[in-house]
């Protein structure tokens, strides 16, 4: 049986990474963003924490939002560290790095944990999400396709 | 000297910060795996429970999970007890399913006490008529168990029925009084 508080012990992971790798890339970010990612993570200790001592008193559909809360902050926080060295910084090939690497792993597992989760509960999301989400990714697809076939396109929308 | 001022490497802040990572990472999943292995088990009455009927045999006893027996066999004559224990099923919701197992038998196979009985049979009835049972017979020194495998089917109490057990005895002309037969049987209720 898949618990929901797997989403809180993996957004809490996902925090430690960023903790992690915003320390060795030091010089592209704020000082104190390792050591803020690093008590976000601990908050996720706590959430398993509550979760643990309130076992019986929270039934599992409040358990699972308040998880999935905590895992979509981590993701938006991932992909705003994925932005943040693309348009602000200027680091594209970084960028791309990181999208590959930690963007898209993190997101991937996690809309796939999700999922399981929900059909191992028999619970029904919206088709409309899924929709959306097939649209995200063929878009998603397309650019990196058009980027890959032809690299100074991407040079040209940055000039303007 | 301030903490603030005091100079760190990249590689010791990341040190601290592993460090630090592995700690929670550790934590987070001893949490985690005590939260997978916290079964609850909360005491409840059974849903198919036992209980007294007008033709249970004196000295019994019966209990919401379990009951016991104390019949009698007389030889050369069937001994009947109409409704020795209700079998009633107190979900108002939902029908459940029980079957009768054979668990154990004394006096044990081969042994000459044996033939101090002709047949036990354990009947159960609804308010229809008959709908199954679990019967011990004799043979030489051996009990034959009627279904051989020693367990009948799963039959499904209605929501609120109550069904119950007839049991009878018979012994033959020559068996020995003061010979005592204990059988073990298990209800399996499917809740």
């Amino acid at each position: 049986m898949l618990l929901p508080e797997l989403f809180a012990m993996l957004s809490s992971d996902m925090f430690l990474l960023l903790s992690l790798l915003t320390c060795l890339l030091e010089d592209r970010f704020p000082k104190a963003v390792p050591y803020v990612y690093q008590i976000a993570a601990i908050m996720g200790f706590g959430h398993l924490v509550v979760s643990r001592i309130f076992l019986t008193v929270f039934d599992e559909y409040m358990r699972f939002w308040y998880n999935l809360f905590y895992l979509a902050v981590a993701l938006a926080n991932v992909v705003a560290v994925n932005l943040y060295l693309a348009v602000s910084k200027k680091r594209w090939t970084l960028a791309k790095v990181w999208s590959s690497a930690v963007t898209f792993p993190t997101v991937f597992i996690s809309i796939m944990l999700v999922y399981n989760y929900a059909y191992l509960q028999g619970a029904a999301f919206p088709t409309l999400m899924l929709n959306l989400l097939v649209a995200l990714v063929v878009v998603i697809l397309g650019i990196s396709l058009t980027v890959f076939l032809s690299p100074k396109l991407l040079e040209k929308v940055r000039r303007g | 000297m301030k903490i603030a001022n005091i100079k760190m490497t990249k590689w010791t802040k990341f040190l601290i910060l592993l460090l630090a990572s592995l700690l929670v990472a550790t934590a987070n999943a001893a949490i985690f795996y005590s939260l997978t292995m916290q079964p609850q088990v909360s005491v409840s009455t059974p849903v198919l429970k036992f209980s007294t009927a007008p033709d249970e045999p004196s000295g019994s006893t019966v209990n919401d999970a379990w009951c016991r027996l104390t019949a009698k066999s007389y030889p050369n004559a069937t001994l009947t007890y109409e409704q020795a224990v209700y079998i009633n099923n107190t979900d108002d919701s939902n029908a459940h399913s029980f079957m009768l197992k054979h668990i154990s038998i004394t006096p044990t196979n081969g042994t000459s006490a044996v033939g101090n009985w002709t047949s036990i049979k354990f009947l159960v009835y609804d308010s229809s008529g008959y709908v199954f049972s679990l019967n011990y017979t004799v043979s030489g020194t051996d009990w034959i168990l009627e279904p051989s495998s020693g367990e009948t089917s799963h039959y499904s109490v209605p929501q609120s029925a109550g069904w119950w057990i007839r049991l009878e005895t018979l012994s033959p002309a020559a068996a020995t009084t003061g010979n005592d037969c204990g059988i073990q049987i298990e209800v399996d209720v499917l809740e």
